[in-house]
């Protein structure tokens, strides 16, 4: 492990175990803000709709390729997990967050289990086929990239999965 | 993203540990939770909780009405008794 490595996990844990750390670090970061707050309303209650999962906590399946960690503007790229696809299959790379957790339970950063069973229990009308998942760190030129082209495709792919409310987990 | 998702028709929540972001990003609805990072839904194998947790994001769609609006259950990590 080289140093910058090494670092990196000091500030992992870090602002795992310090959350005042984060807002501190966010207060002085751009994002994209805007005083606009987009709202489409539910077109009907959520026992009866097809509810869909997105992440940004970096999960993709074993046989994609994983997300880029060498890019320190991360990876604006999103990868497709079919909502059932078994354990073994699925693995997280993010290098930004402890997943330590998530790693030995997926649901801790994808709730796919649970939402299944809420849907079983009538909670919940029913669960679309696949998750969209990005590695929420995203930075500079990929940005524009993640705002104009991946985010609005994923988006179209969400209305023809037939999802008709979207749950989103961070990492 | 939660942007392009409602402009593209489909309503959205996002659970969030980093209300600082989430105040300034202003998503549509939000649920935040004073958890660590990398936690978003509680603890490894703790059903009860990631239960919870999940069904707090749904009620949320099914009763928000204020674009903008930040749920905060409230629940202390590693405290809350989950049922």
């Amino acid at each position: 492990m080289n140093l910058g490595d090494l670092g990196n996990r000091v500030a992992v844990q870090l602002f795992k175990r310090l959350p005042w750390l984060g807002d501190a670090w966010a207060r002085r970061r751009r994002f994209v803000e805007s005083d606009f707050v987009p709202w489409t309303p539910m077109g009907k209650p959520v026992r009866q709709s097809v509810i869909a999962l997105v992440t940004t906590a970096g999960v993709h399946r074993r046989a994609d390729p994983p997300f880029d960690m060498t890019d320190p503007d991360g990876d604006p790229s999103f990868r497709v997990v079919p909502v059932d696809a078994p354990r073994g299959e699925v693995m997280i790379t993010h290098k930004y967050y402890d997943h330590s957790a998530a790693d030995r339970d997926l649901n801790v950063v994808l709730p796919v289990d649970r939402l299944r069973e809420l849907q079983a229990a009538g909670h919940v009308g029913g669960v679309a086929p696949r998750v969209y998942s990005f590695m929420g760190h995203v930075d500079g030129a990929h940005v524009r990239t993640l705002m104009e082209t991946t985010a609005p495709e994923v988006a179209r792919r969400l209305r023809a999965d037939g999802a008709e409310a979207v749950v989103l987990t961070p990492a | 993203m939660q942007r392009a998702i409602e402009a593209a028709g489909v309503p959205t929540i996002g659970i969030t540990l980093q209300k600082e972001i989430t105040r300034r990003v202003r998503p549509p609805r939000a649920l935040y939770l004073r958890y660590p990072f990398g936690h978003p839904m509680g603890e490894a194998f703790a059903t009860a909780q990631q239960r919870t947790i999940l069904m707090d994001a749904l009620g949320a769609l099914d009763t928000l009405r204020t674009p903008g609006a930040i749920v905060e259950p409230g629940y202390r990590w590693k405290r809350h008794r989950f049922a």
